[in-house]
């Protein structure tokens, strides 16, 4: 669906994007990670032919930088700053269906979809809405035609939790057809969403595959909690000392935790079993994605 | 989508952006009065003056024009870029389908109509008044086309600041600056230079149509003084080779020159894909 050859983008002497070559199949989910500056918004822009690069994208065997107005037919656009428009909500509904070639009744439909019927919101100002609907707004116009790509740049960056959970359900009507590429910081989202994480790094793709992938190559371990009889827990304790260190070990009540690698995991409640120690449950509790990512870049803001 | 749809979609946008904008309406409206004021006391010892009376007017019309005019050009042509830059809608914008082509040109022709409509409401009711008190239509007319065209020179500033510059506010300031130049600066500058150094007819002739206000200025006396004794020496010497006409044409084309050139630059900067972002 988007295929990138030698893509390469430099702002006078910066090169923000350095020779990527990529290519994203149709209805893939693809969150790009990296710190600030890492070329993710750059890489968004440039797949829309809104910015000029070198190299080449086609999106679904189209030439952006040829044709960027028929590819920008295709995709559709969420960003990451709500824009400032001096019209109502309906005003705004006629205006980009009459850009995206569209029926504005289309575009009505899909904000009925997200709860913002016009009937009861076309008469807002678009000052008046708040973040979370204007993002959902944007969403609607961007869905309404149906796009191939859906690019999002941070959209919740800017949302309260509650207009964030929002949004993220009125993503999930996205159509399966659709490609996703998501630039984003919020990683709870990115778990939610994605099913191939990029992260990028001085403009080039350091890392590319799934989570589990990411995980793996991060080596982040996991940990294994146990719950036992209360008279066992000091034992158990002990057995999993064997296979760590100190510092990977918790006791908490009738719990306890290693902190181990997926491959250790099994070995480690063989071991608590083999010396009759009751096993009442046990669970695992994976890193978080951010702290997976920090991996790549130290202690850094991602 | 047709490409006349799609610009005329963006026109109208940026017409109702331009005419809601406070500066555009405080500046149309005191133009509006004051036009009408000049025009209303400037005719009132017409009978007595008679044509002389109309000159007055006339003159008086010149100086609001110079006045107004470029800063209700200047307004809303800053922001048609910058002002979106600020605001995030340009990102957006851009980001639909639509061609670089069809948003630039949607936007100067949506400037320059809200500009054109507030210039004709308010020299369109002075000139009325004018004509109906037995002025000659003639003279008005051109004053009148003149204005539009004087206008359509700052939208054509205004919109190059606007892409070049960085804020809404370095554009206006940017253009406020050519505007100053030009009235203020050029005029003294061009008689201080020919008390000091005598210049000769040929700089003060480029001097004088290289400025866009004096282009404004000389081609509506040509209009109302056709044997140019209110136009100096130089003036003269046009009307005697050139006559009125042709120093009406070459002011005409002084003026559509300041128009097309910052045109073409805005036009060359807002084409290259990333010159509407911030970066």
């Amino acid at each position: 669906m988007i295929k990138a050859n030698g893509l390469s983008k430099r702002f006078a002497s910066r090169s923000v994007l350095d020779d990527l070559d990529f290519e994203i199949e149709r209805g893939q989910r693809l969150a790009l990670l990296g710190l600030n500056g890492a070329g993710k918004t750059t890489l968004l822009r440039c797949v829309m032919g809104v910015l000029s690069f070198d190299g080449s994208i086609e999106v679904d065997g189209a030439d952006v930088a040829s044709s960027g107005k028929a590819v920008r037919g295709r995709i559709g656009y969420v960003p990451q700053r709500p824009p400032v428009f001096h019209m109502s909500l309906s005003a705004m509904v006629e205006f980009f269906s009459t850009l995206r070639g569209i029926p504005a009744e289309t575009i009505a439909e899909q904000l009925d979809a997200f709860g913002l019927p016009l009937a009861e919101t076309g008469g807002l100002a678009l000052r008046e809405l708040s973040g979370g609907m204007m993002q959902k707004a944007l969403l609607a116009v961007a869905l309404a035609s149906n796009p191939q790509v859906l690019l999002m740049d941070e959209p919740t960056a800017n949302l309260d939790p509650r207009a964030r959970s929002e949004f993220m359900r009125a993503l999930r009507q996205v159509s399966p057809e659709t490609t996703l590429m998501l630039a984003s910081h919020r990683l709870d989202e990115v778990e939610m969403i994605a099913d191939r994480i990029w992260i990028l790094h001085e403009g080039r793709i350091v890392f590319d595959g799934g989570l589990g992938d990411l995980r793996a190559r991060a080596g982040a371990d996991a940990w294994l909690w146990v719950r036992t009889r209360r008279e066992d827990r000091d034992a158990a304790r002990d057995k999993f000392l064997s296979l760590a260190e100190p510092e990977a070990v918790m006791a908490n009540g009738t719990h306890v935790a290693v902190k181990l690698p997926a491959a250790g995991r099994a070995e480690a409640l063989w071991r608590l079993k083999e010396s009759n120690l009751a096993i009442d449950d046990f669970w695992v509790v994976e890193p978080q994605l951010e702290e997976i990512v920090q991996r790549f870049f130290g202690e850094g803001e991602i | 989508m047709s490409r006349v749809s799609v610009i005329r979609t963006l026109v109208r946008r940026e017409l109702g952006e331009s005419l809601r904008s406070r500066w555009f309406i405080a500046y149309s409206a005191v133009f509006l009065l004051g036009a009408l004021a000049l025009t209303f006391f400037g005719l009132s010892g017409s009978d007595i003056y008679g044509y002389r009376g109309f000159a007055k007017v006339m003159a008086g019309l010149v100086h609001l024009a110079l006045l107004f005019v470029p800063l209700m050009a200047l307004f809303p042509a800053t922001a048609a870029v910058a002002g979106e830059r600020e605001m995030g809608s340009l990102e957006y914008l851009v980001s639909q389908p639509i061609s670089f082509g069809e948003l630039f040109w949607g936007k100067w022709i949506g400037v320059s109509l809200a500009v054109a409509l507030s210039l004709l409401i308010g020299f369109g009711f002075a000139g009325a008044v004018a004509t109906l008190n037995g002025t000659p239509w003639r003279p008005v007319a051109l004053l009148l086309a003149l204005t539009l065209l004087l206008a359509e020179t700052f939208v054509a500033v205004g919109l190059f600041c606007s892409v070049i510059a960085t804020t809404r506010a370095r554009a206006t300031g940017a253009g406020i600056v050519v505007w100053i130049v030009a009235v203020g600066f050029g005029t003294l500058a061009i008689m201080g230079a020919t008390l000091r150094w005598g210049l000769p007819r040929l700089v003060l002739s480029a001097w004088a149509l290289g400025n866009p206000v004096e282009a404004f200025r000389l081609g509506v006396i040509a209009s109302l003084d056709p044997d140019g004794s209110l136009l100096g020496p130089v003036g003269l010497a046009w009307m005697t080779s050139l006559g009125a006409s042709g120093v009406i044409a070459l002011c005409f084309a002084s003026l559509l020159l300041w128009t097309l050139v910052p045109t073409a630059f805005a036009w060359w900067r807002f084409r290259r894909p990333q010159a509407w972002s911030a970066l």
